[in-house]
């Protein structure tokens, strides 16, 4: 089969090229040393695909420090390891479960791994 | 080799990632305006006594009383699960062709004959583990075989959502079991021609003589006759060609016969389309402008005109289309009718880059292309519809659909999250 025409590789937005000196006296010594700025979305999401982000409505969570507010960042393509955290549904409804820790004989089933947390402090 | 990906019940698959309490229950989701089913369930298809494709307010109290919850279309949610089924597919191929938002070719020629059944059996898993989206998956050497091998994988429970024909004993059996009208792309009348000769199974087709299909189905048939005889003639298909027209036609939710208010529903669909067409960079010579009672309604007074508006040069700008269509509206619009749809279309699309611009023909301020990029970049950037003409309103939109029963865009929306807690 011929691949026929490719679709283009999407390029990120980011530029690592040397910044080209715009200073009009001196030009700038930081002209090779230029870097992207940090970019939360490449950092703390690894497979856009399959994360999501949820709220959480109440303090039911405050065994784990998640309050009312907190937003959770979730990766349903990690499988989750001893000591992690994850959102999973028992009976029907979402709980957090931290896994392998409580001896418990009650069912779950997995929804995502728990990769952070974000808090506002305001 | 080819898969063909397609998701279970797309729609209420998408419901039920953010409803676990609805695992295992009947699930249907209803048109634009909640008119009628458009999706349902294995849970909700197993109810047969309800009639589905009824309208929805006469088999509410059915729907109720079996406890079918029912959703309104969530397109945002629906478009923005199905973009993560499609970029999770593009992690076994280079080559994925969207087929139709809940359904895709996947080229495996990369992948050795002996690790097919394997692969096939990874996609689903991972489809549903990352997306939460169950899909089935039929794979095989064309794409008339693998749309059929796909159907095969759910029908037959054995399967288990999975059907790899990679033999011809498989490709055989498969075909022996199929009857002419479960063929894809077979229509009434080539069915009955088919039959006519004899033929009950499509592996009965597939034994037609070559010649005879030719003479009796077009090429059309041909292509298929030697597609299920394993030879390819579908290629994959990636670059989607631009649209030849773009045009939008929403039922009001409620009946209107104030002009002002057809005004900005009009205003705001030429908005939707101009920006499709400045996305795909044409620009449209003709516009279509159509208005019409409901004609399902015994009650009211009918009446349907269209109109259509040829543009001295083509042009893509969303002032300059609204204007002309706000004029022809005018024309078309008669008092003393309760309207149900206004419509519009763009057609005659051609590139922008090659506007025939004529001598005499002065440009308006407001089409100003400067202006058009200003007010999309602006909009890129904070937001849909955040800088808009005023023909479209900022009052309540009584003309917008009425989607009662609408799930949060959850993936979309910051302020429409899932959220969890007792």
């Amino acid at each position: 089969m011929s691949l026929g025409k490719v679709n283009l590789v999407k390029k990120s937005k980011k530029s690592h090229r040397v910044a080209r000196p715009n200073q009009t006296g001196f030009s700038s010594p930081a002209t090779h040393y230029t870097e992207p700025r940090i970019d939360l979305n490449s950092e703390l999401i690894s497979n856009p695909s399959a994360t999501f982000y949820v709220r959480v409505s109440d303090d039911s969570f405050s065994e784990y420090t998640i309050f009312k507010n907190d937003v959770l960042i979730i990766d349903k393509s990690l499988m989750p390891k001893h000591n992690q955290l994850a959102l999973v549904t028992k009976e029907g409804a979402f709980q957090i479960e931290r896994i392998g820790v409580a001896d418990t004989k009650e069912t779950f089933q997995l929804w995502g791994v728990i990769t952070y947390i974000i808090k506002s402090t305001l | 080799m080819i898969a063909l990906v397609d998701c279970n019940s797309f729609y209420a698959s998408c419901e039920q990632v953010f409803r676990p309490d609805l695992q295992g229950k009947p699930v249907v989701v209803l048109s634009n305006n909640d008119g009628c089913i458009i999706a349902a369930n294995k849970e909700a298809k197993a109810l047969t006594h309800i009639p589905m494709f009824e309208p929805v307010f006469k088999i509410k109290e059915v729907l109720k009383a079996n406890n079918v919850t029912c959703f309104s279309s969530n397109y945002t949610l629906y478009a923005d699960m199905s973009q993560r089924v499609m970029d999770t597919l593009r992690e076994f191929s280079p080559l994925v062709e969207e087929y139709s938002i809940d359904e895709s070719f996947v080229d495996l020629s990369h992948y050795p004959s002996s690790q097919l059944e394997n692969i096939a059996h990874q996609i689903k898993e991972r489809i549903h583990k990352h997306t939460g989206i169950p899909v089935g998956v039929g794979t095989a050497k064309t794409k008339s075989l693998s749309k059929m091998a796909n159907k095969f994988a759910k029908k037959y429970a054995e399967n288990n959502g999975v059907l790899v024909i990679d033999s011809n004993q498989k490709r055989t059996a498969m075909l022996a079991k199929a009857k002419v009208k479960d063929i894809w792309g077979i229509g009434k009348k080539h069915k009955a021609r088919v039959e006519n000769t004899g033929a009950k199974s499509a592996l009965d087709f597939t034994k037609l003589p070559l010649a005879w299909v030719r003479k009796e189905m077009t090429v059309v048939g041909e292509r298929l006759w030697r597609e299920l005889n394993d030879m390819p003639c579908h290629e994959m298909v990636s670059v989607v060609e631009p649209k030849k027209g773009i045009g939008t036609a929403k039922s009001f939710g409620y009946k209107l016969d104030d002009y002002g208010l057809i005004e900005e529903a009009t205003s705001s669909y030429i908005a939707e389309v101009t920006d499709l067409l400045r996305q795909q960079q044409s620009a449209a010579r003709y516009l279509e402008v159509f208005l019409q009672t409901n004609h399902h309604s015994n009650i009211d007074k009918q009446h349907y005109q269209k109109i259509v508006i040829t543009l001295e040069i083509p042009t893509n700008s969303t002032a300059k289309l609204t204007k002309e269509a706000l004029k022809g509206l005018k024309k078309i619009y008669k008092p003393g009718y309760r309207y149900k749809k206004v419509g519009v279309n763009l057609i005659g699309l051609v590139p922008d880059t090659d506007i025939q611009t004529n001598l005499f023909y002065k440009e308006e301020k407001i089409e100003s292309p400067k202006l058009t990029k200003v007010i999309d970049e602006l909009n890129s950037k904070y937001g849909k519809n955040k800088v808009k003409l005023a023909t479209v309103g900022n009052r309540e939109k009584q003309w917008a659909l009425i989607t009662e029963h609408r799930s949060n865009r959850f993936t979309t929306q910051w302020d429409e999250l899932l959220t969890i807690g007792s």
